[in-house]
């Protein structure tokens, strides 16, 4: 009964983050998202990113950026799971919602989403720095780039940029490979490099830069490159994740539908990688796609099925989990090759890669080593664009007990001679001493 | 666009421009890539050496830099070419042709030999092609040998040989026994005959080209339309062998035409909608598949675009798309993006054409270069009643970017000493590969210099205009290349980068720029504009430098990012080493010290028994 309290506490604990996150797997479908707008022509203009997103089952709650009534939480419950921030131009929110406010929600492991443009706002640009990438501090600067720029009719200065430079990751852009360049218009951002939780997803190509596109240019950009991320995405320690682009019109209808041809390249595409990118990496952002649980962590001596209370050294033990990653729709078995379980008391004693059965069991069988303490099986997985897995359990181990070492050493058989030897000389000594006459 | 317009029903102009540069705006980057897909040699060299004139053509119009081993190899086919006894005047023309792009040297009794056999297949000549490439040698050697004395003897016999193959509807035939006439051997025709005029050591008779530019006007009557307004020529699909398509036909006729035009001292009276009906025709095609055609549709709009014609088209219609109702469309001002104040052009109408509801501007001015500018349209509706139904934006601005092809020369990158020597000179070929490998000090200099000059030879100031010097570590440095006060040496801008290593601030200030990170630095070069057609980003080499040792508070580098797919990955696994067991002996020698333990108890009880 004890063991089965045990277990019972040691499965709570490892579910509890789950559970206390906004992802909610068995209504997943059931996400309110609250959209704040700095007009509600955005709300046509950018139509079929929104429909996509309602047509996956999303409640988008539209509202102005400065209405007095908008509000992420009330009694203490948050009122959405996610933000998106398309509202480039805001300077103050309206009703309770703050740059603090923002935080905190991303901070209880809410998603969020933000579009910044030329005339992005300094409270926008906070958000972003908050997130861990810095907009070009030049409010006039734009990403221009004068060899990879889309071929426009209407636009000669190359802002327009056909950018193709996306992070290889099949979780965070889809496992369909994304063809067409993706259509850009707006302001560069870099990640801040002590940040390791953020990605650049779109970088800009090496000629890129980030200036403004009417005046000349005297001292060198604050930003040129592929250092320039055009979309970077963040997924915070506690599994919030976020989407930071400097185009909001990257979003837009008319980039869905506009068919790109990059400068330099024969190939016109008949439609831009917008649609496709968009949708792919709002999966993402909203936990479609990418997030894994761990159950069932068991652990017991080589032949038996019980969890022992604790091991002695040398024991031989084996170690199972179960990982699933969500589709979306159901629970599927993940399987990866780089799950490791450490065996862990101050540092790694043992870490070990586990196998995998493809249907989602994880395990491995080692020897306890012969140190003994408190000791912990942790596996701690972080793969780029996937949540990461967190699991620790405590598990002491004992020196061998007293009566658990071998009883005779053969080396000490001349000891044993000696000793009975000895005995036996002087007792026969002794009693042929008395009794001869 | 035409944002400033308001009301219930509103005209917005589309506007196009054919390119005031070398190239017209249309023929852009695709072109580019698909003639680099089109052309490419077997083996390093082309079939023939038409094919390698075509290439060669094709990208030297393009502004795509030749290959210095396909230059080689065009050269070695070429010399082989004249120097053979046994090459026919098709031969020599090609080779010729191909030279006058490769620029090999000829020498000059290889060129003498070329000469006199050209003038004996000239005096020999019967049909049309014999003097089409017979002559076209001669034109071609005239040019390329510094020899003055290339003519023709009878100049004014031969033009009337050829003549003779001329028809009454202005096409031509092929030979006298051959009833056939075409287009397509028109265009050859008048490429011949202006090489004849060119040759002429006297004037030709002024009443022979009259009759000509009657017979090119005739031919200009049976041109055929498009309905969008393309022009084109073809002919009759008479015979398989000679039927050449309407591309090539156009081509040349085209090529006959302004080799035509280029010889003779009046103009030629061609309306300039039939010249903007050609340039239409091959515009239209995209790029084609074909190399021939393409090298035809790319020769073709470099010779129209000699004869610089150029166009504006201003097409007006609703929000709707319909068209508009009878109307002028004025050209107010051209203000380039700089200057807002002095127009570069006067007001002017511009031309209607009903066929195709555009409105055309020819011949752009001259001050017009690359650039970009906003031209101010009026819209002036005709009919009064109209004014109450449409509304048309008072001036509409439409912003126009002419862009071009830049020329960069004299790159070069400079290592001084402390003293100010050159210590080190290297000449870069921008639009080629560099590896550029320099060691330098913190005492010395460097400085890279180039010069851009528009397509109208003036000078080009880049917006962007980047150096870039990347360390081992990753960590970038970046400078602007342009350096004002220095930066203008009469016409054209020398644009200058100093690296003052050298005086005592600017030393300390660089070096400390540099965090005293000795080592290797990549040189990355990037120019670029919105109105360059050849923007590049080019790596330029690398320099050693030699940094003196950071003294203690100097700054640190800072920290950078760390690449996302090298932080994530399984780590080594580790395994515990377990205590190794206590040696111990063999349990033979144990069984053997257990005997001798006993042996002295043996012993004993032995010598217990004897002793009892």
């Amino acid at each position: 009964m004890g063991k089965l309290w045990v277990i019972f506490v040691a499965l709570i604990s490892i579910l509890l983050p789950f559970l206390c996150n906004s992802f909610s797997p068995e209504t997943p479908t059931d996400r309110r998202v609250l959209v704040l707008l700095d007009d509600f022509a955005i709300k046509s203009s950018h139509s079929l990113y929104f429909n996509s997103l309602k047509s996956r089952g999303f409640e988008l709650d539209f509202k102005l950026a400065d209405d007095p009534n908008i509000a992420l939480q009330r009694y203490g419950q948050y009122l959405y799971d996610a933000l998106i921030l398309f509202c480039p131009s805001v300077e103050r929110f309206g009703g309770s919602v703050d740059l603090a406010g923002i935080l905190s929600f991303v901070d209880s492991g809410h998603d969020l989403i933000i579009a910044a443009d030329a005339n992005a706002s300094d409270l926008i640009r906070e958000v972003a720095t908050e997130c861990g990438v810095d907009f070009d501090e030049d409010p006039s600067a734009m990403v221009i780039d004068h060899t990879s720029y889309a071929v426009s009719e209407t636009e000669g200065d190359h802002t327009l940029i056909a950018g193709d430079g996306f992070i290889k990751s099949d979780v965070i852009l889809g496992s369909k490979k994304i063809n067409a360049p993706v259509l850009f218009k707006g302001i560069g951002h870099s990640l801040n490099p002590a940040n390791n939780l953020v990605l650049k997803v779109l970088s800009a190509s090496p000629a890129a830069y980030s200036a403004n596109p009417k005046s000349k240019l005297s001292t060198p950009p604050s930003l040129t490159g592929s250092a320039i991320s055009l979309v970077s995405v963040v997924q915070a320690r506690n599994n919030a994740r976020i989407l930071i682009t400097g185009s909001i019109s990257m979003f837009s209808n008319r980039f869905f539908r506009s068919g790109v041809q990059k400068a330099g390249s024969p190939t016109k595409h008949e439609k831009s990688g917008n649609e496709q990118f968009s949708t792919e990496i709002s999966k993402w952002v909203f936990h479609e796609r990418g997030h894994l649980k761990a159950v069932n962590v068991k652990h017991h001596k080589v032949g038996e099925t019980e969890e022992p209370a604790l091991y002695r050294i040398n024991d031989d033990l084996e170690y199972s989990v179960e990982i699933y990653e969500w589709s979306g729709t159901s629970w599927e078995p993940y399987v990866a090759d780089d799950v490791q379980v450490q065996f862990y008391m101050m540092s790694p004693y043992v870490l070990k890669t586990l196998s995998n059965n493809k249907k989602g069991l994880y395990s491995t069988s080692f020897k306890v080593p012969d140190v003994y303490g408190v000791f912990q099986f942790k596996v701690e997985y972080q793969k780029l664009g996937y949540t990461s897995l967190s699991l620790s359990k405590q598990i002491p181990v004992r020196p061998y007990r007293h009566n658990e070492y071998e009883r005779f050493i053969p080396a000490a058989y001349p000891y044993y001679g000696a000793a009975f030897s000895m005995m036996a000389g002087f007792f026969i000594f002794s009693f042929v001493h008395l009794y001869s006459k | 666009m035409a944002r400033s317009l308001a009301g219930f029903l509103v005209f917005s102009l589309f506007v196009s421009i054919c390119g005031a540069a070398s190239l017209f705006q249309p023929i852009s980057e695709s072109h580019r890539s698909a003639a680099l897909e089109l052309f490419t040699p077997d083996h390093g060299s082309f079939k023939s050496l038409e094919e390698t004139y075509e290439a060669l053509r094709t990208f030297e119009v393009l502004g795509i830099e030749k290959k210095p081993d396909l230059t080689a190899s065009a050269c070695r086919s070429i010399s082989e070419t004249l120097g053979s006894p046994s090459s026919t005047p098709k031969d020599l023309f090609y080779a010729l042709k191909a030279n006058s792009i490769a620029k090999c040297r000829i020498n000059e009794k290889t060129s003498e030999g070329i000469i006199t056999k050209l003038n004996a297949a000239v005096s020999g000549a019967s049909s049309l092609l014999d003097f089409y490439y017979s002559v076209g040698g001669l034109v071609l050697i005239k040019d390329q040998t510094s020899k003055a004395d290339v003519h023709l003897a009878d100049a004014e016999g031969v033009f009337r040989s050829v003549k003779a193959f001329s028809q009454s509807d202005g096409r031509w035939r092929y030979s006298s026994n051959n009833p056939e006439s075409s287009a397509f051997a028109a265009g050859i025709a008048l490429e011949t005959l202006a090489g004849i005029v060119s040759l002429a050591s006297s004037e030709i008779d002024q009443s022979l080209i009259n009759t000509l530019k009657n017979d090119i006007s005739k031919l200009f009557d049976s041109i055929e339309k498009y309905d969008d307004g393309a022009l084109y020529f073809d002919d009759k699909l008479v015979d398989g062998r000679e039927y050449q398509g309407p591309l090539s036909t156009t081509s040349s006729v085209v090529r006959g035409l302004t080799a035509f035009a280029a010889v003779t001292a009046g103009s030629l009276n061609l309306p300039g909608d039939k010249i903007l009906g050609l340039a239409k025709f091959f515009l239209g095609i995209e790029a084609p598949g074909d190399a021939k055609d393409f090298f035809n549709q790319i020769d073709s709009l470099a010779c129209l675009e000699n004869n610089r014609q150029e166009f504006l088209l201003v097409r007006v219609n609703t929000v709707l798309g319909s068209s508009a109702p009878p109307l002028t469309v004025k050209l107010v001002g051209a203000y380039s993006s700089g200057s807002k104040d002095k127009s570069l052009v006067e007001s002017q109408e511009l031309k209607f054409e009903a066929g195709t509801g555009v409105h055309i501007l020819n011949n752009l001015p001259k001050t017009i270069d690359v650039g970009s500018y906003t031209f101010v349209f009026e819209i002036v509706l005709h009919e009064s009643e109209h004014e109450k139904i449409y509304v048309t934006g008072s001036q509409t601005k439409v912003p126009i970017f002419v862009t071009g092809l830049i020329k960069i020369e004299n790159a070069e990158i400079v290592l001084d000493n402390d003293l100010g020597n050159v210590e080190a000179q290297k000449k870069l070929d921008l639009a080629g590969q560099n590896a550029v490998s320099l060691s330098a000090k913190h005492l010395q200099k460097l400085r890279l210099s180039f010069q851009l000059t528009t397509p109208r030879g003036r000078a080009f100031k880049p917006h962007q205009a980047l150096l870039k010097l990347r360390h081992e570590s990753k960590i970038e440095h970046i400078f602007v290349v342009g350096n004002p006060g220095k930066q203008f040496e009469i016409v054209l801008v020398k644009y200058l980068l100093f690296h003052r290593l050298s005086t005592f601030l600017d030393f300390l200030q660089l070096v400390d720029k540099f965090f005293y990170l000795s080592g290797r630095y990549d040189i990355e070069l990037t120019v670029g504009d919105a109105v360059m057609e050849n923007s590049l980003l080019q790596a330029i080499g690398h320099v050693e430098l030699d940094l003196p040792e950071p003294p203690e508070k100097a700054p640190r580098p800072p920290a950078q990012p760390v690449d996302p797919y090298s932080r994530y990955g399984p780590k080594a696994e580790i395994e515990h080493i377990f205590r190794a067991p206590d040696k111990r002996p063999p349990k033979e020698l144990s069984l053997a010290f257990l005997g001798l333990t006993i042996l002295p108890l043996l012993g004993f009880l032995v010598g217990e028994k004897s002793g009892t």
